[in-house]
């Protein structure tokens, strides 16, 4: 018996021995990215395109000589578990983390990687406060939510509505999009204002207190679960008031979820979807990610993973060094207009990635997606 | 007025859920003592397992939509209640004589375990049920708009209350099924087999929860890995509300709770909601601690 342990404890200083030499020549890149949990698809799929960029880099000889290696942890859409994730991935070694999704999972870990000066490059965390703060090390390839509320504001403003009922569902992200586009509508034609639980099912009583107060327009800054069923029942109550949601809502399911009866003519401001994306490479790429994983993937924020993986190579390639603090500085001032999944990226003096993003969708009557 | 009606309406439909899948843990509870907090992941495993069934076996293309319906629930009842069947043994019976609390603990890991399994088996995005089976027709009672389903599914989840009643009060195995809740030991030595009477528990209890999952499907239409968390801690609650372990009170528990949540969204806040829901338990609790009917298992000798 002592002899087995013996020979198991050998076996593994050994093998630890052997992980320590296989990765001392990798340039390790973390993923924070929500694998398990509510928005575990999201989190699969950034962590998929992730993957598959990462194979190209190193099927291509790697970056400066060495070959990438991705360390993903779970952080479960979970600010308790995201704090762990960050840890995890602090003392690992990485250079730069990717991610994550939901605002106040990244915020939950963003001091962590702060303090570690870590670079953590967030990829669908559009609260505005995240690069407020004036971390350094914090960047975001995906846009912020007063630009977003700025733009839902004007498209409410041309759609001419005299009565309008805002629901969001409490996250940061939801409130935030809705007190920010709040602030630049006239008071006097807000007639409804208040949040609903996500995760429920029916939304019947809801949607029947929120018709009570007559609007012409439901802007709904929520997830796109939540707007589904709401345009699911909504239909079911015979209810046809137009319906506008936010970013979150860019994201194919909906429309499953919906149907496509109940989704036809719902509108959403948000970045370009997935299938809006039509420059060359991307495609070719999305077609390669198709071909492996036998579907596109759902939502343009996991794209954006792919960007924040794209520029971090680039860093390193460019300042020719895997110190977070040098890619940093690369990122601030070097980084100009560099063409990537999503587009052209460049980041200003906070972090935020610059440039201007919002357009307006609008389901048609197939159920796709259509940028007006 | 009419939105009151109409809010109690939708009230009644969500509560009719709550109670089904109430009557689970009312039934494991008062058998076993024992808060099967794998529930309502058994709940989503219906769901899921009901979708399954019903797209790769094509149910209502063969046989319309009524017997379609019918023949999927009665496959995931039976499924449900196997699932069920194996927990009992694998993760509660070993634990039956050890203290309480390590139960509660491999309740917890059972849930964990299931809703882990179900996003490694179906994936982890929202799947869809089809959305032309069930009739789409309203019925006008009182110049509201009530979609037929919701009364059927609130006829079917009272048709089963019923069904269960019945078993427990009017039915030898159901005599068997209290005298095991009262005192297990006593019933062994009556001659009932205690063993077989919780392992029946366990088959209608999550069976229940399993139908449950299939109705919330076809007429929600989205099916999610973690739906059974919130379902199963409202549940959880009706039963409390009504009395734990007894079955009209987890009737009662799960109509009122709905009926609160709907008229709490509209009356007060669609925000505080479940705080409304959770505060009229809390009160309920310190004026009657054992819930609106009382615990009738063991009182009733």
């Amino acid at each position: 018996m002592k002899k087995l342990i013996h020979a198991l404890l050998l076996g593994l200083v050994l093998s630890l021995l052997m992980a320590g030499i296989s990765w001392a020549d990798t340039i390790k890149i973390g993923v924070q990215a929500p694998l398990t949990g509510k928005y575990a698809s999201e989190g699969q799929d950034m962590k998929n395109i992730v993957d598959i960029l990462a194979e190209k880099v190193n099927a291509a000889g790697g970056v400066n000589g060495k070959k990438v290696e991705i360390i993903a942890e779970d952080d479960a859409f979970d600010p308790k578990t995201a704090a762990l994730a960050a840890q995890r991935l602090t003392t690992s070694g990485v250079v730069a983390v990717i991610g994550t999704y939901g605002s106040a999972i990244t915020e939950a870990a963003q001091g962590i990687y702060d303090e570690a000066e870590v670079i953590q490059i967030a990829t669908g965390s559009t609260m505005v406060r995240l690069t407020e703060k004036g971390m350094k090390n914090f960047f975001r390839t995906c846009p912020r939510d007063d630009a977003q509320g700025a733009a839902a504001a004007k498209i409410i403003k041309e759609f001419g509505s005299k009565r309008i009922a805002i629901l969001h569902d409490n996250s940061s992200y939801s409130k935030g999009l809705a007190e920010e586009t709040k602030a630049l509508l006239d008071p006097s034609t807000i007639v409804f204002y208040d949040a609903l639980t996500p995760g429920e099912q029916d939304y019947t009583a809801i949607l029947t207190k929120v018709k009570g107060s007559n609007p012409d327009l439901l802007y709904f800054p929520g997830y796109y679960n939540e707007a589904g069923l709401l345009l699911r029942q909504k239909m079911e109550m015979k209810w046809d008031v137009p319906m506008l949601g936010g970013d979150a809502t860019n994201n194919a399911d909906l429309v499953k979820i919906a149907g496509v009866e109940a989704a036809k003519g719902f509108m959403f401001v948000g970045p370009p979807g997935v299938n809006d994306l039509d420059d060359p490479a991307t495609k070719e790429f999305l077609a390669t990610y198709q071909a492996r994983f036998n579907a596109m993937p759902a939502s343009i924020w996991s794209v954006f993973a792919g960007d924040a993986f794209n520029v971090t190579i680039e860093a390193i390639k460019q300042s020719g060094s895997t110190e977070p603090a040098k890619i940093a500085e690369y990122f601030h001032n070097g980084l100009k207009d560099f063409p990537s999944l999503t587009g052209t990226i460049s980041f200003d003096a906070k972090g935020d990635r610059a440039g201007k993003f919002y357009r307006l969708s609008k389901v048609n009557e197939k159920g796709e997606f259509i940028l007006q | 007025m009419e939105e009151f009606f109409q809010q109690l309406t939708n009230g009644l439909a969500v509560g009719g859920i709550y109670a089904l899948i109430a009557l689970g843990y009312t039934m494991v509870y008062g058998v076993l003592k024992l808060i099967n907090f794998a529930h309502g992941d058994l709940f989503t495993i219906g769901a899921f397992l009901g979708l399954t069934l019903l797209t790769s076996l094509g149910l209502t293309d063969h046989m319309g939509a009524l017997v379609g319906v019918l023949v999927l629930a009665a496959m995931v009842i039976a499924l449900v209640g196997l699932i069920g069947f194996l927990l009992e043994r694998t993760a509660y019976r070993p634990l039956r004589n050890s203290p309480r609390l390590s139960a509660v603990v491999s309740a917890l890991g059972a849930s964990i375990f299931f809703q882990n399994a179900v996003m490694l088996i179906w994936g982890a995005r929202p799947l869809v049920y089809p959305h032309n089976i069930l009739p789409k027709t309203a019925i006008s009672i009182f110049g509201m708009d009530v979609p037929l389903v919701r009364l059927i599914m609130l006829g079917t989840s009272l048709l089963l209350m019923y069904g269960l009643y019945y078993l427990t009060h009017k039915t030898k195995i159901g005599a068997a099924i209290r005298a095991a809740a009262i005192d297990q030991g006593a019933a062994k030595l009556m001659g009932i087999d205690v063993n077989r009477v919780i392992a029946l528990v366990f088959c209608i209890g999550p069976a229940l929860g399993g139908a449950a999952g299939v109705m919330v499907g076809l007429y929600y239409g989205q099916i999610s890995f973690t739906m059974g968390w919130l379902y199963g801690l409202k549940a959880f609650t009706a039963a409390i509300l009504g009395g734990i372990g007894n079955i009209p009170g987890a009737m009662v528990g799960g109509l009122l709770l709905g009926v609160i949540e709907a008229l709490g969204a509209a009356y007060i806040s669609i925000a505080w909601k479940d705080a409304i829901s959770f505060l009229v338990l809390i009160l309920i609790l310190i004026i009657r601690p054992t819930g609106l009917l009382g615990e009738r298992v063991a009182d009733k000798v």
